[in-house]
This record gives C-alpha cells, structure tokens and sequence, in this order.
C-alpha cells in the first residue's frame, strides 16, 4: 500500500486499525496453524522414514525371491505361474483432513491371497512360487502404505509452505505497511489539526486586531 | 499296458542307448567350472555342448538369458520326443506316461494363457513340449479361441476326463488350481497303476513314486501351514502315498509345529528322509529342502538303475537327469543374471 494512495481522513484510519487487528489475529491463526502443521509434519516423517525402510527391505526380498524363483523354476516356470492370477488389487481412496489439509487414505483389499485364491495348483508348484507370490503381495502392501504416508507428507509440506508465505507475507509485509499507513495518518490528522489551529490562531488574531 | 512284454531284449537296447546319452551329461567338473564364468561365457559353453543347434536356430528370435533358458527347454523336448521314438511296446507307452505331466503343465499354460487374454505368441514362449502333445497339437490348441474349445480339442486324451469334470467347476469359480490339482492327481494314479500293469522294473520303481508322492503331501502340508490354509485340505494330497488321505487331513490341523514333524516322522515309509525333516524343523525354507529332496530322489532312483540294470529304471534316470541337466544350466545363468553369489548358486544345483 502505496503511502500517497492513503487517504488522511479519521474513517481510513478506522478502518485501517480494524484491518491491523485482523491481520494480527490471522497472523497469530496461521502461525498456530503452521506449527501444528509442522508438528504433523514430524509425526507422518517418522512413518514415513519407517515406510521406507520397510519398503526397501520387501523390495529387495522380493527381487532376492524373484531371482531365486527364475533361477529355481525358469523364467519359464515364475511365467506360467503368474498367468494364473487374474484378480488386481483393489484400491479404496477416502480423504481426511490434518487442521484443513485434505489427505488420501488408502485402503487396499485382495492384496493378500490365502494359498488357496491365488488360482495355481498346489501339486504342479512348488514352495519358492509360494514364498516369491508373498513377498510380492508385502512389496504392494507396503506400496500402498507408502503411497498414503508420502501423499500425506508431500501435501503437508505443501501447506507448511503456503502457510509459511502468509504468515510471512502478514508478518514483513501487510501488517507493517498497515501500520505504516495508520502511523502516516495519525500523523497527517495530528498536523492538519495543527493547521487548524494555527489558522484560527491567526483569524483570531486577525479579527482582534481589526477590531482594535 | 495289459500287454506288457517280459522279453528283455527291447530293454537291453533301450537301456544301453540310454547309459551312453547318460554319459554324455555334463559332469560336475563343469558346473563348477560354470560357477566363474560370466553369463556370455556360460552362452558360449552351452553352445559348443549337445546345446549347439537349439542355440543356431533361436539365435535370431532370442538373445541373452532368454535365448539360454529357450534353447536349453527346446533341447529338452526334443530330448524327450527321441527317447519316444526309439523306446518301443511297453516301454514306449510307460515312458510316455511317465512324460505326461509335461502334457498337464502345457496344456494348463495354454488354458491360462487364453482364459487370460495372453497372446498366442507369448503363450507359445513358455511351452517346453517334452510330453505326448507334441509342438503341433499344441499350436493347434493354440490357435482356438475359448477354454471350452481348448478342452474340446482334448478330447480323446487321457488328460480328457478330467477336464471334462473339472472345467465347468473352473470356469464358475474362474480358477484353474482345482482342475491343475486333479490332474496331478489323475497323473499320479495312471502312473502307479501302469507301474503296477508287469513293467520290469515296475516294482522297485512303485516304492519311489510312493516317496515323491510322500515328499509331495509332506511338503504341501507345509506349504499349506505357512500359507495359515485352514479346513478340509483332502482335495489337496495324492493318495495312495504311504500316509492315507485322512491321516494327512488329522496331521494337518495339529497346531504345534514340533508334534506336526514328529507326526510325520512316525511313517515307516519316510524314514529316508528322516534328516530332511529335522531341517523344516529348524526352520530352513521348503524351497532349500526340496532341492535337497530332489538330490536324494536322483541319487536313489541312480542307485536303482544300477542294482535293476536291464528295467525301466536306467531310462528314468536318464530323463530325470536330462531334466536337471537343463535346470542345472538355466539356474546357473539366472543367477548369475541375478549376481547371485557363485557359493548360493551351487547350493540350487542337482549335482
């Protein structure tokens, strides 16, 4: 807010001090706001930092179990197996919110299969397929989970930002120019008042003097 | 195979061809010489041993692992049709018996392949036609267009009134493990009662298939413990083992993993593989020990065929060993594919 564009007048200022206490109480709400998000934001980064740890070890077992199947069965074998399996895993998105900010929550269903769903015999098989099937369904699983705690992180940090910048913006810049603008016009009130006085000094003065 | 002939004169000729392709296996020295090499090396070696042709032929459709892994399958079938070809009578219909469940695991290739929208081309990749069905009858199946007409084609085999029973259940629940295991089951069943039809040999072969059939129930039990299947697993287990189909139903809902071992070391039958059941007891994955079952299998059944040398033993062993010659090869340059370590591959081979 340009000082020239201010209006002197009692009203501006009014409305000038109004707008500096809501800027205030808004830049108290966001700076609460950004510290719980913040605070959040620390809680889903520690899942999140165990999500990855997680999702690295069932990574690596199942590419340790895949290898171990096509070096047991043949890629041959492992591909003959996997054409069994018709059924993909089901995803439910649902959202909830952390102090306003939307997340996903992900429920998966029919990742897991018990030895009997999986749609291959159990006699032409062997037990690598099994334990090579299982280590995949934990990767998705845990992909999954992963998906939902990264989403939830990405979108936090998102807000902490944005909230950041407004509280920022608040703090450095409208509040101060707020201020500013209100300080410059007491100021112009004070020295028009002074004006006035001045003046009617002068008329008084005037006016005795011409009637003496 | 009512007609069995005695006459030991097909025996010694088939048994004779069949010790000198034995011999010509690759010896355990070059497995371990395999173990340093890199994967085109290990290309390389193959295609200078009895691999050479499959190598040639493929070479321009296949490259790296895939070429190895379908040549050295080709190999095989073609293997398995020639031992076809020259064993003769009796035999000729036993080994082809013997030889049927890669029949089972074709045709169930193709079903799937086809209940699931695979291209036929794709499908075709992973056929190892080492069975009766030959490469012709199993393009022809996969040139229909539906389960139903797929069965169809079927008709006249033996694999035929299984199918016939089990597909439309299949076809309702969308899963063909039911009808792969009824298969297995029906394999097994013709298997032993043409072991049992005055094939010599036939007698000391039975006692071998009661232990693959043994291992088999034992390790699906596992298998079935691990994956926390619970209820009625008789439809699972092949009968005619030496555990009777309602003693594996009682021993597979026992709930202490140590009275569930010490349930199946009871069996006379499994004394063999006592130790190997000391193994599952400690923990160690199924995987590892059917690779150590699989070494006891081939050394017993080698001990057969030299004590009963004019029988059907000696051509079993040799389709067994041509068998893991070619899953010998293929883990060597999967695992290397994968960097595995050379001391993990070794533990995977049947030498």
């Amino acid at each position: 807010m340009a000082l020239k564009d201010v209006k002197p007048t009692r009203s501006e200022l009014i409305g000038l001090k109004r707008k500096i206490k809501l800027s205030e109480r808004g830049y108290n709400i966001l700076k609460m706001k950004r510290d719980g998000l913040i605070l959040e934001f620390f809680k889903v980064l520690e899942e999140a930092k165990n999500s990855r740890g997680s999702l690295q070890e069932r990574y690596n077992r199942a590419v340790e179990m895949i290898a171990i199947a096509n070096t047991f069965e043949g890629a041959i074998g492992v591909k003959a197996a996997a054409m069994s399996v018709k059924e993909t895993p089901e995803i439910t998105l649902k959202q909830k919110n952390i102090m306003g900010v939307v997340v996903p929550e992900i429920e998966s269903s029919r990742v897991r299969k018990g030895l009997r769903e999986r749609g291959y015999g159990l006699l032409g098989t062997s037990a690598v397929i099994d334990e090579t099937a299982t280590a995949f369904e934990e990767l998705v699983e845990e992909i999954i989970k992963a998906a939902e705690i990264e989403t939830t992180m990405k979108r936090l940090l998102n807000e902490i930002e944005h909230t950041k910048r407004r509280v920022n913006a608040l703090e450095f810049k409208v509040i101060p120019e707020l201020t500013e603008a209100s300080t410059f016009i007491k100021m112009r009130l004070d020295e028009m008042e002074r004006e006035e006085l001045f003046r009617l000094k002068k008329i008084k003065a005037k006016s005795q003097k011409a009637e003496a | 195979m009512a007609d069995v002939s005695t006459r030991l004169a097909p025996y010694v000729y088939v048994c004779t061809r069949m010790r000198v392709r034995k011999a010509k296996l690759l010896p355990r020295e070059d497995y371990l010489r395999m173990l340093n090499m890199s994967l085109t090396e290990i290309t390389r070696f193959i295609e200078e041993t009895e691999y050479k042709s499959e190598i040639d032929e493929l070479g321009s459709s296949f490259s790296g692992i895939d070429l190895v892994e379908v040549a050295l399958s080709w190999n095989l079938a073609k293997e398995y049709q020639k031992i076809l070809e020259i064993t003769p009578g009796a035999l000729h219909l036993f080994t082809q018996s013997y030889l049927r469940r890669w029949d089972i695991q074709n045709f169930l290739t193709i079903l799937r392949g086809k209940h699931q929208g695979v291209a036929a081309g794709r499908i075709k990749e992973v056929l190892i036609p080492a069975g009766k069905l030959d490469r012709e009858f199993l393009d022809r199946l996969l040139t229909e267009d539906s389960v139903e007409r797929i069965t169809e084609a079927m008709r006249g085999k033996r694999l035929y009134p299984v199918l016939e029973r089990e597909l439309p259940g299949a076809l309702e629940t969308k899963s063909f493990a039911r009808l792969e295991n009824e298969l297995y089951k029906g394999f097994y069943s013709e298997l032993l009662s043409d072991v049992k039809s005055g094939v010599k040999g036939g007698s000391v072969f039975l006692a071998y298939i009661r232990l693959e059939i043994d291992f088999m129930n034992v390790r699906n039990l596992f298998r079935l413990r691990s994956g926390a299947v619970e209820g009625d697993i008789r439809d699972l287990m092949i009968p005619d083992g030496s555990f009777s189909i309602d003693e594996l139903q009682r021993i597979a809902v026992i709930e202490n993993a140590g009275d569930f071992i010490d349930e199946i070391q009871k069996k006379a039958g499994l004394k063999s593989i006592t130790g190997l059941l000391e193994d599952l007891r400690n923990h160690r994955p199924i995987h590892e020990i059917e690779i150590e079952l699989t070494r006891f299998m081939l050394a017993e059944m080698e001990r057969l065929s030299k004590r009963y040398p004019v029988s059907i033993c000696p051509i079993l062993v040799y389709l067994e060993k041509k068998k893991y010659e070619v899953q010998n090869l293929r883990a060597l340059a999967r695992g290397k594919e994968s960097n595995l370590p050379a001391e993990r591959i070794k533990s995977y081979l049947v030498v």
